[in-house]
């Protein structure tokens, strides 16, 4: 195991706050401000994966992931601008 | 540069990095007010992914993976700043039923 695998598995444990706020705060909005950091930890574990297990392949699952986040969380700040 | 050194620069910049994203994700837990939990999506999107972005660019230098590692951390460090503001829109108009200023009776009656 080299230290970009240790950094990745460390970084996990962020996503148990997150977790817990999108699946307990009662504000949708507070869950999806939740989700959005969940995403943003979710690209940074895949490139720190991509690196520690050496595989080239992966680093363009951490481009995609960048992108589309910021669609989708767009997405949803619309639905929830809509239905208040 | 040596490969120790080269080592513990990365672990430096690796360990800022996830001890950033933790302190904001815990933050996230504790602080319960949306604009308030906001502020935290600022380090993690920014300093996080640029920190991480450095230790491979020290591994790989600018080879494909580096460049891939840095134009993620200059397209978080863009698209961050949009969704954050979207959202923050979305939750002042859940609050207020509009994102414009205040008028004086809702001042009043806030």
């Amino acid at each position: 195991m080299n230290v970009y695998l240790l950094a990745a598995i460390v970084l996990l444990l962020s996503l148990l706050p997150c977790g817990w706020v999108c699946l307990r705060d009662p504000a949708p909005i507070n869950r999806l401000i939740a989700f959005e950091l969940a995403a943003v930890v979710d690209i940074l574990v895949f490139l720190l994966l991509a690196q520690g297990f050496g595989r080239d392949v992966y680093f363009d699952l951490a481009v995609a992931l960048a992108l589309l986040s910021l669609a989708g969380g767009l997405v949803f700040t619309h639905f929830m601008e809509r239905w208040v | 540069m040596g490969v120790n050194a080269k080592l513990s620069i990365e672990i430096v910049l690796l360990t800022g990095a996830v001890g950033l994203e933790l302190v904001c994700a815990i933050a996230i837990l504790l602080v319960h007010d949306p604009f308030d939990r906001l502020h935290f999506l600022g380090p993690t999107t920014s300093i996080g992914p640029a920190l991480i972005a450095l230790a491979i660019v020290m591994e790989e230098a600018l080879s494909t993976n580096g460049v891939k590692a840095i134009v993620v951390a200059v397209l978080l460090l863009i698209t961050s700043p949009v969704l954050t503001h979207a959202t923050a829109r979305a939750a002042r108009v859940r609050q207020y039923g509009h994102w414009q200023a205040l008028s004086a009776e809702e001042v009043d009656s806030d």
